[in-house]
């Protein structure tokens, strides 16, 4: 085998893009034991080693662009939380993809995703001036400054029609909890979460500023968000550049709104629900109670814990921009999901973000199980016993 | 003075419950030879003590065999001072609970212990201390470098005389050459500076050190307390007189000459880190091909260790020394290009964050082996390695310089191996292997096995690493620092310090007449019988600690102060002439014929057991204490060491009937395990020679066998005693029962 040559300069190259602990790594191969893609067969999984593709960056050689690595991460951050020297393994990741699509060559299969973001806002080659148009059958209160909350809804839950239900049930709950809450409208842009994940670091500042400038025009100071992507984005991505509110996830002010007897569900709901919890809600931003509260507000609802939970909780493989990935079935970190949510006897998986919904949904329909287990989204199950 | 007996029986912990006391009473008495023979509820208790000590006020005492728990518990309970003959006997531990209770052959078991212990207690003096009245307590360190400094300042702070001998003239050693110290304290991240000189300066002025520089020992002749060393400074002989040594003479770089493969020699720009570390300490780091600035540099580490054609063991501080060089370079420029080329990087502790803190600093750490150094034809050089980390071979951008991190080679390994005297023709040839001892020319020991510290491996001296790492073979010479293995500059201080308590340690118990560790505090010591030596030269040569020298006519002259009492000179000699006032060939040879032997008939076979008292006593211990049974036909007899063991045991043993003998001993070998080193080792070679006693008793070689034994292998005890007895019952009863 020919020798690799070391690159101080890429190495650097990477570094200032980002990877600012990369060299704290020593290798010890944590994260790629705890690496979900370890549970599946595939190859992917034979192919994609983080602890191998950090090494390959320290030393700024020529391997890491292999698309089958590079992009396989979906940032779940079970390797990030776990590793023994606080090494920031997303942000490595987020910057070695970066030293690639910044430039300017992404995968083929990102390309339109990216460009409808860059088109339209929004990454899901939705119009712009169709942002608006889940909201039809439903009188969705205008955000201004007689609104205490902006609801900021995913690009995902406005483009996709299984997801737009996702942002009627929110909106529902959060009329019927006497939240003041309003939306902007076809001015939003995509919170840009997935796209700097993807490494077009240029992509997301402008989608930030633009829904900076945006925000703060309109004198908005607390927001509520749909997706957890968009409030782990909002609150650790965006100040830095302007953006500070006070950002919420919907069960959180679901959650209050029940602890303070503003929300009540009547209808009973008799089923056994597992939760799952999304990564970008759970692993990354903490909030691990209260979609659980909410569950267990529900009369006659039995809960029921999966297998990986709370900070160990098992991702739906739909972060980090692999919602856009083509995985063959059997390799799906879903199906997993799925099947131990069939063992342990749930009728309903739940979760909290338009991703998981996707990802499991599918997991479940390749599986064909669609009939034992029904994927929701926690909201959905909410609205549906109110009386 | 007149032997008095008293046997005293406890009756706690449930020994009267599986016992008869009164038949065990009555058997004593018929061999207590006008002693008494007692019980008490719980001899341990205060009570119990007082009640002893009535006894041997009111019986006039100086003899006591106490038959309750094992002789390793309530030691400091069951003490009578010096002057009392004391014996324990084990009938809980070893009887009582792995027997079953109220049993004929358990109560068998008892009366033949009990009656041994009488045997032992009845035959055994008080040990008059070895003491002589120019005993010295002033310590000798030998090496000034920093271990050496540590060593005589510590010994000078505990109150004690230390003798400082350096070759060179100035004090310091390694350090002379050092820049900066590794990071010691939080955030463990930056250099620390030192001053050596201040160091210097202090001991200099320290009144109870007595410094000799540019000085060599030109020989050390005597015995702890007794050593007397002739040293030669400035042209002359200056004589001193020590009672113990601590050796720090250090280690020096491994021969970079011998690293062509790394460059060494081959380009001007790989040096080794000591080079390295000079420049910086003379402020000027420049390459020596050209004498310009170094703009990025690569460390080679394990240059040389960890390499079975060179060093094969790990030297230990190069990880750290070499992020420290690191260091130096990222301080002056943070941009500076380093790489690290590493197998494991050892920065174990704190150090962990200084490694961490070279990783924040951008240093590119590659893990693997180093495949070649070469010139990229433009002045500089390229590293090629095979990176273990991304499975494939890696060059390094073109470099100014290359340091070889090139290990350490302990002082005492640079010299030709000491020839033993080869045996003359028709000479019988020594059973033990010899030392590995090399002519180092450090201390120049007049010792009949060689004149420096034997080594076991790599030339470091030899000392028991598991169980106690400063000692060596040699009694009271302590080796500390690098000499005695591979450490870095805080470890070293703290083995110096180490050292120089023991070497305290050691001329206080001699002084006292007592042994040094193991047998610490014992004052017996080995006495000869020298009418009837055959001058065989078996104890010269088999005594692990070098303790007896000879004359010209090849008679032992035993040095007491160097004696260990494990008893190997005893177990060596063919005529049976050296003894303990408390430890006799005859005296175990007479606990061996008091135990009974029922007549074939009565289908109860006997079987000895002789264990090593430091592993294979303690393992029948814990069988008991964790209830382990086994057959009630071994009788144990504990031995100093199994290298004390005499052959002569074994025919006694087997000519009275008794149906075989189990030796158990120490593991020996390269991780030994043997208290006394090599005890074990030549219990097996006296074994290989047991054949001849069988074949003129025309008995089975399987009646004697020998198991290796640490005390943690106690669950096995039951299985090797079983399979020894099924083997016996296989082979039937000894044909000499009855005689």
């Amino acid at each position: 085998m020919d020798p690799k040559n070391i690159s101080l300069e890429m190495r650097d190259y990477i570094w200032e893009m980002g990877a600012e602990t990369l060299n704290w790594c020593m290798q010890c191969g944590l994260c790629t034991n705890l690496c979900p893609w370890r549970l599946v067969p595939g190859e992917t999984s034979e192919s994609f080693n983080i602890r191998h593709m950090q090494r390959l960056g320290q030393m700024g050689m020529e391997g890491f662009e292999d698309e089958k690595s590079l992009f396989a991460c979906t940032t779940c951050g079970t390797c990030q939380v776990n590793c023994p020297r606080g090494v920031k393994i997303i942000d490595n990741v987020r910057a070695m993809r970066a030293s690639i699509v910044g430039a300017g060559m992404a995968p083929g299969s990102l390309r339109p995703i990216l460009g409808s973001a860059h088109a339209n806002g929004n990454p899901w080659s939705g119009p712009r001036e169709k942002r608006t148009e889940w909201q039809s059958g439903l009188d969705v209160p205008q955000f201004g400054p007689d609104r205490e909350y902006f609801l900021f809804v995913c690009c995902h839950s406005c483009y996709d029609p299984r997801s737009t239900k996702i942002a009627k049930s929110i909106v529902r709950l959060l009329t019927a909890a006497q939240v003041s809450f309003g939306v902007i409208g076809v001015e939003e842009s995509c919170c840009g979460e997935s796209m700097r994940k993807i490494g077009d670091e240029e992509l997301f500042q402008k989608l930030a500023e633009s829904n900076i400038g945006l925000f703060n025009g309109r004198g908005v100071t607390k927001i509520i968000t749909t997706s957890p992507h968009c409030t782990w984005s909002f609150k650790n991505e965006y100040p830095a550049m302007g953006g500070e509110w006070e950002v919420f996830h919907y069960t959180e002010i679901l959650d209050r709104a029940v602890q303070q007897g503003k929300l009540s569900f009547s209808r009973e709901t008799g089923k056994r629900v597992a939760f799952h919890d999304p990564c970008y809600l759970g692993r990354h931003g903490g909030l691990y109670e209260p979609p659980r509260n909410l569950l267990k507000s529900l009369p006659g609802c039995h809960a029921v814990e999966l297998n990986r939970t709370r900070e160990m909780s098992l991702c739906c493989a739909g972060g980090g921009g692999r919602i856009w990935g083509e995985v063959p079935m059997g390799e799906r970190f879903g199906e997993l999901r799925i099947e131990d949510a069939c063992a342990r006897g749930a009728e309903i998986l739940a979760t909290a973000c338009p991703y998981c919904v996707n990802m499991l949904t599918d997991a479940c329909t390749s599986l064909g199980r669609q009939d034992a287990l029904e994927i929701a989204e926690l909201s959905e199950v909410l609205s549906r016993t109110l009386s | 003075m007149e032997k008095k007996t008293g046997v005293f029986v406890c009756a706690g912990c449930g020994i009267a419950q599986s016992l008869d006391l009164e038949s065990l009473k009555r058997d004593a008495s018929e061999h207590v030879q006008g002693g008494i023979c007692r019980e008490h509820p719980c001899l341990c208790s205060p009570e119990g003590i007082a009640y002893i000590r009535q006894c041997m006020e009111v019986e006039g005492l100086n003899r006591l065999v106490i038959a309750a728990c094992s002789p390793r518990v309530m030691h400091d309970v069951f003490d009578f001072g010096p002057g009392t003959v004391l014996e324990r006997v084990n009938l809980r531990e070893q009887v009582i609970w792995c027997h079953a209770a109220n049993d004929e052959d358990t109560q068998m078991l008892a009366q033949d212990q009990l009656r041994m212990g009488i045997i032992k207690a009845l035959e055994c003096e008080p040990p008059a201390p070895f003491s002589q009245d120019d005993f010295s307590k002033r310590i000798l360190v030998v090496g000034g470098g920093l271990a050496g400094m540590t060593a005589a300042m510590e010994t000078a702070k505990a109150g004690y005389e230390a003798v400082l001998v350096e070759k060179s003239d100035q004090l310091g050693g390694y350090m002379k050459s050092v820049h900066k110290l590794p990071p010691s304290g939080p955030p463990y991240e930056e250099l620390r500076d030192f001053d050596l000189q201040a160091q210097v300066e202090q001991l200099l002025a320290t009144e109870n050190i007595k410094v000799y520089q540019k000085a060599r020992i030109a020989r050390i002749s005597g015995g702890p307390c007794l050593f007397d060393v002739e040293i030669d400074v400035n042209g002359g002989p200056v004589a001193e007189r020590v009672g113990a040594v601590v050796l720090c003479t250090g280690a020096v770089p491994y021969d970079p000459h011998k690293l062509g493969h790394l460059g060494y020699g081959v380009f001007p720009d790989v040096i080794t880190a000591l080079q390295l570390e000079s420049m910086f300490t003379s402020t000027s780091v420049v390459r020596p091909s050209n004498g310009e600035p170094v703009s990025s540099v690569a460390f080679i580490l394990c240059a040389g260790s960890r390499d079975p054609d060179h060093l094969p063991y790990c030297s230990s501080a190069c990880c750290i020394e070499s992020l420290k060089q690191a260091k130096y370079f990222k301080m002056s420029n943070p941009q500076t290009p380093v790489y690290i080329f590493y197998r494991d990087l050892r920065a174990h502790g704190h150090y962990e964050l200084f490694y961490k803190q070279l990783q924040k600093d951008g240093t590119i750490f590659v893990r693997g082996t180093v495949t070649g150094v070469e010139d990229d034809g433009s002045g500089g050089l390229i590293v090629t390695a095979d990176d273990i980390l991304t499975g494939a071979p890696v060059t390094t951008e073109s470099v100014d310089l290359v340091v070889l991190a090139n290990g350490m080679v302990p002082t005492t390994a640079m010299g030709e191996p000491f020839k033993a005297q080869t045996p003359a023709e028709g000479e019988e040839t020594p059973a033990a292997p010899a030392d590995s001892i090399i002519a180092s020319d450090i201390l120049n020991l007049q010792y009949r096995q060689g004149p420096e510290l034997p080594a076991l491996k790599y030339g470091f001296p030899d000392s028991h690493f598991i169980c106690f790492p400063y000692e060596s073979r040699r009694t009271g010479i302590y080796p500390a620092g690098t000499v005695r293995a591979p450490m870095d500059w805080a470890r070293a201080v703290e083995d110096a310090a180490g050292a120089a308590l023991k070497a305290i340690q050691c001329v206080e118990m001699t002084s006292r007449g007592g042994a040094v560790h193991p047998r610490s505090g014992d004052l017996s010591y080995p006495e000869f019988f020298m009418q009837r030596c055959t001058q065989c030269k078996r104890c010269t040569e088999e005594c692990p600690f070098g303790a007896i020298n000879e004359d010209e006519k090849a008679n032992p002259l035993p040095n007491p102060t160097r004696c260990r009492r494990c008893g190997v000179c005893m177990g060596a000699c063919p005529e049976r002439i050296i003894s303990f006032r408390n430890y006799s060939v005859g005296m175990i040879g007479n606990m061996i014929k008091s135990i009974q032997v029922p007549d074939e008939y009565e289908e109860k076979p006997r079987i000895l057991v002789l264990a090593c008292e430091n592993d294979a006593y303690p393992a029948l211990d814990l069988a008991g204490i964790k209830r382990l049974s086994y057959s009630p036909w071994f009788r144990i007899i504990p031995l100093r060491c199994l290298g004390s063991m005499n052959l002569v045991w074994i025919a006694d043993a087997l000519s009275k009937g008794i149906d075989g003998i189990l030796l158990l001993g120490c593991r020996h070998g390269e991780d030994y395990q043997c208290h006394f080193i090599k005890g074990s080792e030549l219990a097996q070679i006296r074994m290989s020679k047991i054949q001849e006693t069988l074949n003129r008793l025309v008995l089975e070689s399987d009646r004697v066998r020998l198991e290796q034994l640490s005390i943690a292998d106690y669950p096995r005890l039951p299985e090797i005693l079983e399979s020894f007895a099924a083997r016996l019952e296989e082979l039937g009863p000894n044909p000499y029962k009855g005689y």
